[in-house]
């Protein structure tokens, strides 16, 4: 396959491409899934392609196709530098990329227990037990668990030298209990909502989250919920968990730090970003001083963790947020030219079939200190709420609000009472400047988040967040009516 | 990748009499895809891609395997087919597996355009041209996407089953902005030569012009004028979470419980139509089972929930013809081509009979999975969101955010559009939704925003 890629770079070099770059993928995928003990679906996927990106008259094309023979390579080529011909007939400026080293290199993300050779048996029946041991209550209506694998393989090669294999293996697996009764539907979710938790690791991440030893009191929540009061509505001090904090940091920090966005060439879909490209270097206050947060595709097995992006430029960390002021975007060679910067790595594309656009890496709050018992510990009346239900935001991702599956109410430093159903909305700036503690190392876990949508046609994207648990105050909060 | 029907059957039957699995399944999806993205009011991102994927479901006895691939080549044909055996037969017994569809006959349905299918980069490019000239002759901008294609479905089982269709489809998209206002426009359908560009862009920069200089009201409740787009996208959250046999057996939808009670306004009727010409028609769903009308509300009484065979076994009922694409199979039967029926009313009738009010054009980023059960959904307006007084438009507004249970406002619908217009759904080029607009009475706006 590289001796086709390296072809087609030479064909586009001879046909009038200022810039292009040849990228092969193929991914495997397993999905496991279990729902009242009975294995709902057991399915394995694998896609190959080759998708191009070709810059002719100062313009970009981009061509795909999962046909793998010589004369299909070359015929891409060529369509991508039609396609790119098309595009600068409504061209206003040339396209200009920002100066990056044609890394030559091979890179492996890092596992113990490679999930495709764990035998299938042995996965079924830990999501079997887990089912099981969560519809022990006649109140749980569905329990459901599951568990998912990706292995991706990708050459890319451009016109200016890059020569790049990476292979990246990822894991992630989750359980959920939905009690019901009389109308009323209340979900627990373990270690996290919509399917769980995801890393780039082996099965070695999936034994860690001890699914079968969390079963008793995700069961026992969701029972508890049924019969909790809806979330009094006013304005209160939270707590705010780390794994619903990692959603939080997604969409009010990660979307709107994206340079595309902030550019406005995301707008018509996702919308854009009040972060906009004259605020950087102003000083100007996102949050607290608490509020440090960076970009990072190097930290070990997030889920936005790679070798190089789908541009050839090489996981680095850099900071968005620093005591509280904006510095930095995520940025592909492109938008990162524009204000005179490199690149940090952030141009993913969703397979072979897929332009790269910019997309969140490990985007992570850093941790300052303490424990989620230490936060509550010092709350004399407030709200902690954990674990996403719901999420919305504007198109310029100011005005926010989330649900959480459970909310509990705290008094003088404890834990009193659980509530349903219950949200808390903000504007972004206020929000996080309203952030008073931030807990510490021992808490703060990346979440993976393997569903990021983002472009048109839509794209799905592997993501991550660092948080720990951390408390604001004077927060909206309400009741989803 | 478009192979034709003979040529795709004689590939696709070879491996199916190859496999050793008591039922075979196997499904092709091939399409030939571009689309041309544009902002700032020049096009920056111009993709074409041509794929395929081939979804194969094996039963040994009630022990199911799947596995997929992108590729028609004879081996990695014969190692899916053998991945799918081999999963079912390291698979626990499913006492559900319901079997596979039985043959059928098929509706004829018009779903390829030979000129939509032939439009390409330099046609989509050229056509914004114009449209581009007229953003510039307005002072405004403009961002969006104009995307065509060909595609081609088949079924085909170890029962006898042989469902073939080509589709065709395009859709384009139009945010004009200015610098603190901007208007949407959208089309949907088959045929590019229904396509009028031109007046949609004088859409989107009247939209963009009459809501310049947006005042900030406090939210609250308001009589609200909901355009096509902006119904489209609840619909469309309603179909997941509320309209489907899973949410529906599971407790989840507001329907549970409730068939045959009243539960929305007497002017509410919900039904889907995947023969419905003026949508994207489809003749059959992705386990073969001939596509028929569901109701599914029916002057606001609860009528039906889609079933897949699945879940129609599990439940003692008849498969609707309403499974999902491969991957979806525990999500049960969701209707993809859900029509909310028309009233009588112009848009201007409803604007008159507002006294103080809201016109929304668009939401953003709705969310329904706060409290399904309530139908109780939250998002945002943008693209042209106007304060109505007495009658009138007046004002571009901020946008806000509404928290509104849909219940409680499909109870109030004070008058439905008589026009519908298709709206592209979650599940691609074989689905769409036909909404009217609406007016309804008291409609909860929880927040709001600073632009």
């Amino acid at each position: 396959m590289k001796a086709y890629l390296q072809a087609a770079i030479d064909l586009m070099k001879r046909t009038g491409a200022s810039y292009a770059d040849c990228r092969f993928v193929a991914t495997e995928d397993e999905s496991i899934s279990v729902r009242n003990k009975v294995v709902d679906s057991i399915s394995r996927s694998t896609t190959k392609g080759v998708g191009i990106r070709a810059i002719v008259d100062g313009a970009w094309g981009f061509a795909a196709s999962n046909i793998l023979t010589e004369d299909e390579v070359n015929r891409v080529a060529l369509r991508a530098i039609d396609v790119a011909k098309a595009s600068a007939l409504t061209k206003m400026e040339d396209v200009v990329l920002s100066k990056e080293e044609p890394h030559k290199d091979k890179y492996s993300s890092t596992w113990k227990e490679d999930p495709f050779k764990v035998p299938m048996d042995d996965k079924v029946n830990v999501l079997i037990r887990c089912s099981e041991g969560l519809m022990t209550k006649p109140e749980i209506k569905v329990a459901e668990a599951y568990m998912q694998f990706w292995r991706t393989d990708k050459i890319f090669l451009s016109t200016e030298g890059h020569d790049i294999e990476q292979t990246v293996v990822e894991s992630g697996a989750g359980i959920q209990a939905t009690a019901v009764r009389d109308g009323e539907m209340q979900r627990r979710s373990y270690p996290n909502s919509f399917r769980g938790d995801f890393a780039t690791r082996g099965y070695e991440s999936v034994r860690e989250m001890k699914l079968e030893s969390n079963l008793d009191w995700v069961r026992d929540e969701a029972i508890m919920l049924l019969n909790a009061d809806e979330c009094p509505a006013g304005k209160r001090d939270i707590i705010i968990a780390s794994n619903q904090l990692a959603l939080q940091v997604h969409e009010s920090l990660g979307h709107p730090a994206e340079l595309d966005r902030a550019f406005g060439t995301e707008i018509s879909l996702a919308g854009g970003s009040f972060l906009r490209p004259e605020l950087l270097g102003t000083g100007y206050r996102y949050g607290s001083k608490l509020c440090n947060i960076v970009a990072d595709s190097t930290v070990p097995g997030g889920l936005g963790t790679f070798g190089y992006d789908d541009e050839g430029v090489k996981a680095c960390r850099s900071y968005c947020i620093k005591d509280g002021i904006f510095v930095g975007y995520l940025m592909s060679r492109e938008t990162a030219a524009k204000l005179g910067l490199k690149s940090n790595a952030c141009m993913r594309a969703h397979g072979w079939w897929s332009i790269p656009l910019i997309r969140m890496v490990n985007v992570n709050l850093e941790p300052d200190k303490g424990t989620l018992e230490d936060l509550v510990g010092d709350t004399k009346d407030g709200l902690l709420f954990d674990t996403n239900k719901s999420w919305s935001i504007d198109d310029k991702r100011l005005n926010f609000q989330f649900a959480t599956e459970l909310v509990w109410e705290i008094k003088n430093g404890k834990r009193v009472k659980p509530y349903k159903n219950g949200l808390y909305t903000g504007i972004t700036p206020e929000f996080w400047g309203s952030l008073v503690a931030v807990g510490g190392p021992a808490e703060w876990h990346v979440w993976g988040i393997p569903n990021c949508g983002k472009g048109e046609p839509m794209q799905s994207a592997h993501v991550a967040h660092g948080t720990s648990p951390a408390k604001f105050t004077k927060i909206n909060v309400g009741v989803a009516q | 990748m478009i192979i034709g029907r003979e040529k795709l059957l004689t590939i696709l039957d070879s491996i199916l009499a190859s496999s050793k699995a008591d039922d075979t399944e196997i499904f092709y999806h091939g399409e030939n895809f571009g689309l041309t993205r544009y902002a700032n009011t020049y096009i920056h991102q111009n993709i074409e891609r041509n794929n395929a994927t081939i979804v194969m479901r094996a039963a040994k006895g009630k022990k199911v395997g799947i596995a997929s691939c992108n590729s028609l080549e004879a081996d990695t044909l014969k190692k899916c087919l053998q991945d799918a055996i081999d999963i079912a037969e390291r698979q626990k017994e499913n006492p559900d597996y319901p079997g596979l569809s039985k043959p059928a006959t098929y509706k004829d349905a018009k779903t390829y355009v030979e000129t939509t299918a032939r439009f390409g980069p330099i046609e989509r490019a050229q056509a914004l041209q114009g449209v581009f000239a007229k953003v510039k002759a307005a002072g405004q901008t403009m961002a969006g996407a104009f995307s065509n294609g060909a595609s081609e479905v088949c079924v085909i089982n170890s029962n006898g089953v042989k469902a073939h269709s080509t589709f065709t489809h395009a859709t384009c998209n139009m945010v004009a902005m200015t610098d603190d206002s901007s208007g949407f426009a959208y089309f949907t359908g088959r045929n590019i030569a229904d396509f009028d560009l031109l007046a949609m862009a004088d859409k989107a920069i009247g939209k963009a012009k009459a809501s310049i200089k947006p005042i900030s009201i406090e939210p609250g409740k308001y009589d609200v004028i909901l355009e096509p787009s902006a119904l489209g996208e609840l619909i469309e959250w309603l179909a997941s979470i509320s309209f489907g046999c899973k949410a529906f057996h599971e407790g989840a939808s507001f329907l549970s419980g409730k068939m045959g009670q009243k539960v929305l306004g007497d002017n509410v009727t919900i039904y889907d139509d995947a023969l419905d010409p003026k949508g994207m028609a489809c003749p059959f769903d992705f386990e073969g089972v001939p596509k028929k009308r569901l109701d599914i509300i029916g002057k606001g009484v609860a009528k039906g929930v889609a079933y897949d065979l699945t879940w129609a076994k599990k439940e003692g009922k008849k498969s609707t013809g309403h499974s999902l694409p491969a991957g979806g199979e525990g999500q049960g039967g969701i209707p993809l081509n859900v029509i909310f029926a028309p009233g009588n009313a112009a848009e201007e009738d409803m604007i008159k009979a507002i006294d103080k009010g809201l016109l929304v054009t668009r939401f953003h980023y709705v969310n329904g999975l706060i409290n399904p059960p309530a139908a109780v959904m939250t998002g945002m307006t943008r693209d042209g969101t106007f304060l109505i007084e007495k009658g009138e438009v007046k004002h571009g507004v901020k946008n806000l955010r509404f928290t509104e249970r849909l219940l409680k406002a499909f109870s109030n619908i004070a008058m439905l559009g008589k026009d519908l217009t298709t709206i592209g759904a979650w599940w691609g080029d074989l689905t769409a939704m036909r909404v009217p607009a609406m007016l309804i009475r008291d409609f909860t706006f929880s927040g709001k925003t600073e632009f």
